[in-house]
């Protein structure tokens, strides 16, 4: 007889004593045999253990229509004795769902939901399955008392009451002691929670990221050996962003179709870059995304973008209306869970002999009108101001002012330098950075400038 | 003693059986063969872990604290079998397994969920063997009636089931998707 079989014999109390005997002698002294013994003896319990599942699997080939009642009710010896020890236990009292509820939907406001095979409002009950969020920010409380925070766009599975898979996206999981072990999956590495506040992000890319923001965790990945994480301490798996993207220089344009002229950071000798305090990672005149962030809390994060259009062949003069288009991009850094609305300014570069900095040298440490506390407020003007919502998805944003249209007429040196900031800070060191495609982002619009000239009489 | 508790010493200790319960319930059922023997050992445990919760650390690990307790309950339960009829287990043998449970922990935990995957993949015809066998907890002999089967066939049948779970256990944890 194999050794499984013997066992299932044993669980199904089909040996006879003598053979009995034998196989629990042999599990004492043979640890291969104990560990398959423990495997195939806890599957047993399991399964006896399993019993809400297996009436809801009857229950779903059986009984066509979803609202049967329920089959059993906890063992009332238990519930009689619950009620002794304690009035409070009172919930054990209740009749046991047929369909398991793994999570609630706490809160859902705002949220747009695509593809999801998961009820989508507020106060759902969900079994396992799939959630798409689009727009918004979503609120899932799962019975082990995990609470996860799950950021737009993201695709998250819930698996059980312990356990996610985030397939991309970004959240934050808050999760006390009752759900220890809670388990979060991405395509390449699990994060198991020891009691913490964590956040992971994962882009379709193949790059997870994983941020302790209180307590420890545990990182797995495939060929690694496990890993503890403690607060305030990051993991990234995967490629780094792409850098040295070509970029397509264009000249100086004339007009587009409905008569705006327009001019990128790609036009002539526009530019585009950011600076980050401490410039631990050098200029990033050549990355794909231009970072912007405040914060109070870690002072070498803050970042603060610069761009710089070529207006010649603009004949601004006459101009009767100037835009400015960022294409918002996922930073990949950061949660936004951790940052409110977040208010943005744009302010215009007054010394045109501060216009000629590089993009390839550019630096927190003098940066163009730049104080480490702030902007020099002597060379700059304020041109307009605009407001990120929390959760929003990537969009393109368009500011327009008259301050702007009134900068970009008084220029006098053909190039205007727009420095933006971001005014709102964040409740925690791990907020959102916030980011806008650059010219080297290989799919987005780079940053734009369009002016409406006078009209033709 | 429930007046002396805190309320929130209730209410931690419900969230902490919510979330280990199956877990707790899995072990009893898998180290005492008769249902009915474990669902009596079970309900007494909880009410061992109320009583003795103050005496729970919290921040440390619950579910194994319980298996203490169970593991206690269990071997008591036996003992008293002892006295009655012939010892079904032996306890050195009991210890052992209960062992080498607390030190796979985490790994049958994982088994445990992907288990729960895999069942709702079986088909139908599996599915109600398992249910008679593990929900009704019918003997073979019951079930082959049932499913108009020979015992032998039941037998296999339900060989064939626990063999299919457990590879797609095995598969599953293995693909790390649990």
């Amino acid at each position: 007889m194999k050794d499984e079989e013997r066992i299932d014999r044993a669980l199904d109390g089909q040996l006879s004593p003598k053979e009995w005997e034998a196989l629990q002698t042999a599990v004492i002294h043979d640890a291969a045999l104990r560990q398959l013994y423990v495997e195939r003896a806890l599957l047993h319990g399991q399964l006896r253990a399993e019993r809400e599942l297996l009436t809801r699997l009857i229950e779903d080939d059986f009984a066509p229509i979803a609202l049967s009642r329920p089959r059993f009710w906890l063992p009332a010896a238990w519930a009689a004795a619950a009620a002794i020890v304690t009035g409070l236990i009172v919930f054990h009292l209740r009749p046991v769902n047929p369909i398991e509820t793994v999570a609630t939907l706490a809160e859902a406001k705002g949220c747009k939901w695509a593809g999801s095979d998961l009820p989508t409002s507020e106060g759902s009950r969900l079994g396992a399955g799939r959630l798409a969020l689009v727009e918004g920010m979503a609120t899932l409380k799962f019975e082990s008392g995990a609470t996860i925070t799950l950021e737009a766009p993201s695709t998250l599975h819930v698996l059980s009451k312990m356990h996610c898979r985030l397939i991309e996206g970004s959240l934050v999981a808050d999760v006390p002691e009752s759900a220890h072990g809670f388990t979060v999956d991405t395509d390449n590495m699990q994060v198991v929670d020891f009691g913490t506040r964590f956040g992971v992000t994962a882009n379709t890319f193949g790059n997870s990221q994983v941020l302790v923001f209180e307590g420890e965790v545990e990182v797995n990945r495939n060929g690694h050996d496990a890993r503890r994480l403690t607060t305030g301490n990051a993991v990234h798996v995967g490629d780094p962003p792409p850098h040295d993207q070509e970029v397509t220089r264009s000249t100086p344009t004339g007009e587009s179709r409905d008569g705006w002229l327009t001019a990128t950071t790609a036009t002539g000798r526009g530019k585009d870059a950011y600076v980050r305090r401490g410039d631990a990672h050098g200029p990033t005149g050549a990355h794909p995304l231009l970072m912007v962030k405040h914060t109070e809390l870690a002072a070498n994060n803050e970042r603060r973008i610069f761009l710089t259009f070529d207006l010649s062949n603009m004949p601004l003069r006459n101009a009767v209306e100037a835009e400015l288009t960022l294409d918002v991009e996922p930073s990949g850094l950061g949660f936004s869970a951790l940052v409110p609305d977040s208010r943005f300014s744009v302010y215009g570069l007054l010394d045109d002999s501060l216009d000629n900095w590089a993009e390839s040298e550019v630096i927190w440490n003098g940066a163009p009108a730049s104080l480490d506390g702030g902007l020099d407020l002597q060379s700059v003007t304020k041109l307009a101001d605009f407001e990120i919502r929390r959760g929003a998805p990537p969009a393109r944003v368009i500011i327009s002012s008259a301050e702007l249209l009134q900068f970009l007429r008084s220029d006098r040196n053909s190039l205007a330098t727009l420095i933006l900031i971001r005014e709102t800070g964040e409740f925690d060191r791990q907020g959102l950075v916030h980011a806008f495609a650059s010219k080297e982002h290989p799919r987005a619009f780079p940053p734009t400038l369009r002016v409406k000239p006078a009209e033709h009489p | 003693m429930p007046e002396s508790v805190p309320s929130n010493d209730a209410e931690s200790y419900l969230r902490l059986l919510n979330a280990h319960e199956r877990s707790l319930a899995a072990y009893v059922h898998g180290l005492v063969p008769s249902m009915a023997d474990a669902d009596d050992i079970l309900q007494e445990c909880k009410i061992v872990l109320w009583k003795q919760f103050a005496e729970f650390e919290p921040g440390t690990h619950f579910l194994a604290w319980a298996r203490r307790i169970a593991l206690n309950l269990i071997l008591n339960h036996r003992r008293s079998l002892h006295r009655r009829a012939a010892a079904p287990i032996d306890e050195q043998f009991i210890r052992s397994v209960a062992c080498e449970i607390d030190r796979n922990s985490d790994h049958l935990e994982r088994r445990a969920e992907a288990l729960r995957l895999c069942l709702e993949k079986l088909s139908k015809p599996h599915r109600q063997a398992v249910f008679w066998r593990y929900f009704e907890d019918c003997e073979i002999a019951e079930i082959a009636s049932k499913s108009n089967r020979s015992e032998g066939a039941t037998y296999r049948l339900l060989s064939r089931i626990r063999q299919i779970l457990n590879d797609c256990v095995t598969k599953t944890v293995n693909a790390g998707t649990v």
